[in-house]
């Protein structure tokens, strides 16, 4: 379980994330919405530590972030992808995937390779195990990007936005995997801004606005008229997301 | 007077020894520069501490001092307190000290270059610091400091003509000595030009080639 306990966070005086509650079970995918600044990628960073909590508790598992002896076991259980893909760009699509798998879980070099191959062939690039980050496509580094997180084999994949800086089409080769991964009972956090696709993805669906989290639904409740449309805040960001 | 190069054949060889000095002098103290770079752009990008406080001082105080003192102190002062060290080897500490706050500089512009959300990357994924830095923060900082390290190494082929003034008798040094022999300082000082403009020309390529190899992935982007 993953489990967000009154989280607060704050900048200076800027409070970004206000006593933020969130639980997601093992197999669930749960969809962060929220307009521009409303606290998204903070809400990630926190969970998988790269941001210190001013208040409150994460848990991963059990595994307290906060605590500095537990963090790593959190982090083994957590993978993350990011908006900008952030692959190693010495090193080939293979080697992004197995670096970690070898020096973390102290897995035989061969097997990780082997995983490696397999993940990429899952998406579709079988053939790019060698290419450098620079000589793939965008859409390309996203799935490879996935890969590397996948490999760790974790609990739950942290999705930070990751088909905005992609094009249309790209970001329908992204979906389709992610599709197919929730499909599969992968646990997922995935804040977006593709409402459709969260839509059709998702278990959950929580609201996030100027740093509270001010709708926790399924699915299909988020989208009723008497659940998440009952928020003024809620319709007025799907009107402007869908005029978009 | 009349410009005759044949009156140099007889000391191609004599020249040449001397160009083979500087080539070795030079090949170690670049190796001794870039690992002394090294360490001293780990423990400048490092988070505080003494060894942040000295390396600032080593580079400021290696780059503000006229190579020739440095080198003067390390031949004639040295041995005044009892430490003698020959004139080779001294060329080569020399070089390598003077050339270290140099690479440093260009080590460390590297390694502050390399985006974070790459490193954050590195982090989330649970690898350990050591094993971030050597497997990816080095590598990257490398790639990108090939340029300015050539120019490093440029700058030291033509400062070690500055260790003839300390008896090692590298290109220049030999130079000095045909010219007063030949009594014909007009000829051998233009082959001296013509020598260094080739030799750091010549290293100039091998950089870029060096440079290009080692960011091939980046040549023929798809986007
Ligand atoms: N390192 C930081 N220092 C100061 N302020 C920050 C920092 N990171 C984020 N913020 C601020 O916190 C607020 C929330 O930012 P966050 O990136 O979490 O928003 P978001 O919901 O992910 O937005 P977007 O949809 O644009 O990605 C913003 O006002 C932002 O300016
Ligand atoms: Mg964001």
């Amino acid at each position: 379980m993953l489990n967000v306990e009154n989280v607060r966070k704050t900048f200076g005086a800027v409070t970004v994330l206000d006593g933020v509650n969130l639980t997601v079970k093992p197999g669930e995918v749960v969809s962060v919405l929220g307009s521009s600044g409303s606290g998204k990628s903070t809400l990630i960073r926190c969970i998988n530590g790269l941001e210190r909590l001013d208040g409150g508790r994460i848990t991963v598992d059990g595994f307290d972030v906060s605590r500095p002896k537990e963090l790593a076991e959190a982090r083994k259980r957590s993978g993350t992808v990011f908006q900008l893909f952030n692959l190693y760009p010495h090193m080939t699509a293979l080697r992004n995937i197995t670096l970690a798998p070898i020096e973390v879980l102290k897995r035989p070099k061969a097997e990780a390779e082997a995983e490696g191959r397999a993940l990429l062939a899952s998406v579709g690039l079988e053939d790019r195990a060698d290419a450098y980050p620079a000589q793939l496509s965008g859409g390309q580094r996203q799935r490879v990007g996935i890969c590397r997180a996948l490999a760790m084999k974790p609990s739950y994949l942290l999705l930070d936005e990751v088909t905005s800086a992609l094009d249309p089409e790209m970001t329908a080769e992204v979906l389709n995997i992610l599709a197919k991964l929730a499909g599969n009972g992968t646990t997922m956090v995935f804040v977006t801004h593709e409402i459709e696709f969260a839509r059709q993805i998702s278990d959950r669906i929580v609201f996030l606005e100027k740093g509270v989290l001010l709708v926790d639904l399924p699915t299909r409740d988020f989208f009723a008229q008497d659940g998440g449309l009952a928020q003024p805040r809620v319709a007025q960001f799907l009107s402007k997301m869908r005029k978009d | 007077m009349r410009f005759d190069l044949s009156v140099l054949v007889p000391h191609l060889g004599f020249l040449a020894s001397g160009a083979m000095l500087t080539a070795a002098v030079c090949g170690l103290a670049l190796v001794g520069s870039v690992v002394l770079g090294m360490a001293v752009a780990i423990a400048r990008t490092s988070s505080g501490g003494w060894a942040r406080r000295a390396a600032y001082a080593y580079v400021d105080l290696f780059r503000n001092v006229p190579f020739i003192v440095q080198l003067f102190f390390f031949y004639y002062g040295l041995p005044e307190i009892g430490i003698y060290i020959d004139a080779f080897t001294t060329g080569v500490i020399a070089l390598s000290i003077a050339g270290g706050a140099y690479a440093s500089d260009a080590i460390r512009a590297g390694i502050l270059a390399i985006d974070n959300g790459i490193l954050e990357a590195a982090e989330v994924s649970g690898l350990s610091k050591r094993v971030t830095f050597t497997r990816i923060v080095l590598p990257i900082a490398l790639r990108t400091s090939v340029r300015p390290l050539g120019s490093v190494l440029i700058n030291m082929i033509l400062t070690s003509s500055i260790l003839s003034t300390i008896t090692l008798n590298e290109l220049t040094g030999q130079a000095k000595i045909v010219a007063s022999d030949t009594f014909r300082p007009f000829e051998v000082y233009f082959v001296l030009l013509v020598v260094y403009a080739a030799l750091t020309y010549l290293v100039s390529i091998g950089i870029a080639l060096l440079h290009r190899r080692l960011n091939r992935d980046l040549m023929g982007q798809v986007s």
